[in-house]
């Protein structure tokens, strides 16, 4: 049993005659009459019971890209079906339609999501599709909500209710924002193929193929052994080495939950913790690496595997990290970073790039990382990729207030304290940086580039 | 390459009818869930009618003509309209000042709560006044100042003869009721003198009526009526004339005498219409709180991850140095990564003597060595003027110093 406005209307135009014949009558009539045009109403409404629902969703969705949820109703009642359709999602997954009927994130909570209600009048026996625009502000697993369908009567003054949970779930992908940094980080890898033979033979390069001499090559890397078994000249060309292995680990615990803002501007990605920029730097050098030749994993760890990828390469790669990368969440622990290490040292035997996304807490470095960083930098190329706040580095310039300039004080303090940290870090033989959350991708490809390039890999 | 693939499969969920429930179903879970409730609600309903029909007749208010309690004064009622005496039991100020005319006695029983304007409607009736027990605000307003209240004096131990020639005290001989009365006027009927002038009952003449007030109200209650000669005392006093008002006020009555109020009654005023369509116009809220109460469907719950508010040790941090006052700390803090800042910029070590890093400065700024230094490694500042100060000449520096 539910009511419309216009129960309400019916009700209040009862004002009229109560007020011109002011007796106990007029008032006991009016609401008979009221009372019993609503009842009437609700037996006449058709069953909410009666009509098929079927709901089609996309499996997975990245983040930010709109999505729609459809439902395909019938009526298989012999009445004719007025209804208010709601089909109900998560909030991260509600959307509002702008001014200009542009869709954005249903963000008000005291608004319904219109967007999700739909008016429906089907004749007996016949069907009609309900699209549900979604836009997807966060990563996870979001399980859909009932499908609520309120019929209303010929009269439309009440009706009937009935939520149905028909299922459905989507998983959001993370958003990769930072895939635009790939096309220019790509053109720089096959820069990296075609230099001069000398300028970066040496550890870290093989040796590629043989061509002809043109004029222009260094003399130096003319292949004479070569030369002579032909009749032209011929020199070595060398090429960057590829099947490196390359390992990321991503810290999933406490400090991953600080929110430090969105990780780009313009995106609609609501976590905004530090997870949210270490899973986009993954992902870009996941797909960097990959392009590289290299084998490439990531590990999601606090005091347990969260998620892992390995084996995958090529087109299967991103989408296998999308989907794995998709359901971790920052875990309240602290991380055990010697468990950290021995999942690496188990997984990985050779010499490895492994990149530890985390943050450069003093304290739980020293706590923590220091005293176990050695068994990984003694046999790999170990890179620290600490995401930095961005709040912090705004209140290092305030100056307005005594307030400000102590807070400025504080953060500088602060950072010190980091830059001592990853001194530490840096004599026990590891690459660090701290970047600001939507620099922390592109700094990491750099930094990969750039030890490729340096054959250190 | 082309990122995350875009979504590729989609699912769709098998045709579902109804939510599997019949109306029994449903008629039974709600059962089920309100039966509590209706229970309850039930119990207290039954409990009520019980009390209501168990609850023993007459009233417990004191002084109340119904009340048969020891405290009540139930039988000076019967008594008084058993011999022809019409008592008028009322518990507002405006009705006692309505039904006391001319003609007709007036008893007031222990008012506490009265307020300014009912006082005087009770002072301007034109019937006998009898006042029981009355603060003295009203004592006072009704006998024009001439009888006042006395601090608490205890009662006699031994009867006390009246000696007064009020009929009513003459009748009734002695009495053993409390004085709490005196008079300021000379000349005014007191009867049973008590110790410094106080007196049990204090009667005036007045713009043609009388006045009687006596302080003790025992002597209408049920349990003390039959002492000494109280019960003569109020026959006499309440059986003047064949009326009387009996006023026991309602705490929270409010009430003031009709003429005297300066707003016009509202019934007056609003339209006849006005009290049917207010109650129509609160019918149709309810009736749109019913709409608008009934949800499309219950709300989708999400699990949020934790997350932390980011900077919150920074700005603890910087929260106890302000409390400390620890301005030394803070302008190191600044200096130290200022200091640090430009060693970087001009290629320095991080381990750096002072010296040095004043030195490189002092080439890149052109600027004075020993202001330099005390920019850098000077003493603490001395208030937070200075630290404001002391950061902005540190930023100035910070800016002059380019990569060389």
């Amino acid at each position: 049993m539910a009511l419309s406005w216009r129960a309400v209307a019916l009700a209040a135009l009862g004002l009229v005659p109560v007020a011109i014949w002011p007796v106990p009558g007029t008032v006991l009539v009016w609401a008979v009459v009221v009372v019993a045009v609503c009842v009437l109403d609700v037996a006449l409404a058709a069953s909410p019971r009666q009509v098929t629902v079927q709901r089609t969703v996309p499996s997975s969705v990245r983040l930010g890209t709109p999505a729609t949820s459809q439902l395909v109703l019938t009526n298989a009642a012999r009445r004719r079906l007025r209804a208010l359709v709601r089909d109900a999602w998560p909030p991260s997954l509600a959307t509002a339609l702008d001014d200009d009927g542009g869709l954005r994130p249903h963000t008000d909570p005291a608004q319904p999501a219109r967007t999700a209600r739909h008016t429906v009048d089907l004749p007996a026996g016949e069907s009609a599709r309900l699209r549900t625009p979604l836009l997807p502000t966060r990563r996870g697993e979001r399980t859909a909500g009932p499908v609520t369908i309120r019929t209303l009567g010929p009269l439309r003054l009440a009706g009937r209710q009935a939520s149905i949970d028909v299922g459905g779930r989507i998983r959001v992908l993370p958003e990769f924002a930072s895939r635009r940094h790939l096309p220019s980080r790509l053109a720089r890898l096959r820069e990296m193929d075609g230099r001069a033979s000398v300028q970066v033979r040496g550890e870290g390069t093989e040796f590629d193929s043989l061509r002809e001499y043109v004029v222009g090559d260094d003399v130096r890397s003319i292949d004479w052994r070569a030369t002579a078994r032909g009749g032209d000249v011929v020199v070595r060309t060398w090429r960057p080495e590829r099947d490196r292995r390359v390992v990321v680990v991503l810290d999933t615990g406490r400090t991953s939950a600080a929110r430090i803002g969105t990780a780009f501007e313009g995106s609609v990605n609501t976590g905004g913790t530090r997870l949210e920029a270490s899973v986009e730097a993954a992902l870009l050098l996941g797909a960097l690496a990959d392009r590289a030749g290299d084998r490439f994993q990531v590990l999601a760890y606090d005091r347990r595997l969260r998620a892992r990828v390995a084996g995958a390469s090529g087109p299967r790669l991103l989408p296998a990290m999308a989907e794995s990368l998709a359901a971790v969440e920052p875990a309240l622990l602290e991380t055990d970073w010697t468990g950290l290490v021995g999942q690496v040292r188990a997984r990985v035997s050779q010499r490895a790039l492994v990149v530890l996304l985390t943050s450069l807490d003093p304290a739980v470095v020293e706590t923590g990382l220091l005293p176990v960083i050695d068994q990984l930098s003694g046999t790999h190329q170990v890179v620290v990729a600490a995401v930095s706040d961005a709040e912090v580095a705004a209140m290092r310039s305030g100056r307005e207030s005594i307030e400000e300039v102590y807070d400025a004080a504080a953060a500088a303090r602060g950072d010190l304290e980091r830059s001592a940290v990853a001194a530490v870090l840096r004599q026990h033989g590891a690459e660090v940086f701290e970047a600001l959350p939507d620099q922390l991708a592109p700094r990491l490809a750099d930094t990969y580039l750039a030890l490729k390039a340096a054959g250190r890999l | 390459m082309s990122a995350v693939a875009a979504p590729t499969g989609t699912w769709t969920s098998t045709a579902v009818t109804g939510d599997g429930t019949t109306l029994g179903s449903r008629s039974r879970r709600r059962w089920r869930s309100a039966r509590w409730l209706v229970g309850g609600l039930a119990a207290l309903l039954l409990a009520v009618l019980v009390l209501a029909v168990m609850r023993p007749p007459g009233s417990a208010i004191p002084y109340d003509p119904g009340n048969a309690r020891p405290d009540g004064s139930r039988a000076l009622a019967q008594v008084l309209e058993r011999q022809g005496v019409r008592v008028e039991h009322v518990t507002r100020v405006a009705d006692a000042a309505r039904a006391a005319g001319a003609g007709t006695t007036l008893l007031v029983t222990p008012a506490p709560y009265l307020l300014p304007e009912q006082v005087t409607d009770i002072a301007a009736v034109e019937a006998d006044l009898v006042l029981a027990g009355v603060d003295d605000g009203l004592l006072r307003a009704t006998t024009a100042d001439q009888v006042q209240r006395t601090p608490w004096i205890p009662g006699p131990v031994e009867p006390v003869d009246p000696g007064c020639d009020v009929p009513a005290a003459v009748a009734a001989g002695p009495s053993l009721l409390v004085p709490g009365l005196e008079s300021v006027a000379p000349g005014l009927s007191t009867c049973w003198a008590g110790p410094e002038g106080s007196a049990v009952l204090a009667a005036v003449e007045q713009d043609g009526r009388s006045v009687v007030a006596v302080d003790d109200p025992a002597f209408l209650r049920n349990d003390d009526v039959l002492t000494e000669g109280n019960a003569a005392l109020a026959l006499h006093l309440l059986g003047g004339h064949d009326h009387l008002v009996w006023l026991v006020p309602d705490p929270a009555d409010s009430t003031v005498a009709r003429d005297r109020a300066d707003d016009p009654d509202p019934a007056t005023v609003l339209p006849t219409w006005f009290g049917a369509a207010f109650w129509w116009a609160v019918l149709v809220a309810l009736v749109a709180a019913v709409w608008r109460g009934r949800r499309l469907g219950r709300l989708v719950a999400e699990q949020l991850p934790v997350v932390v508010p980011s900077a919150e040790s920074a700005r603890g941090r910087a929260r106890l140095y302000r409390r400390a006052r620890a301005r030394g700390h803070a302008a190191a803090g600044l200096r130290a990564a200022t200091a640090q800042a430009m060693a970087q910029r001009l290629g320095l070590a991080r381990s750096a003597h002072p010296d040095a890093v004043v030195d490189a400065v002092v080439r890149a700024t052109g600027r004075d060595p020993h202001e330099v230094a005390a920019l850098i490694y000077g003493p603490p500042p001395a208030d937070d003027a200075a630290l404001s100060e002391l950061a902005r000449r540190l930023d100035t520096l910070e800016s002059e110093v380019h990569r060389p």
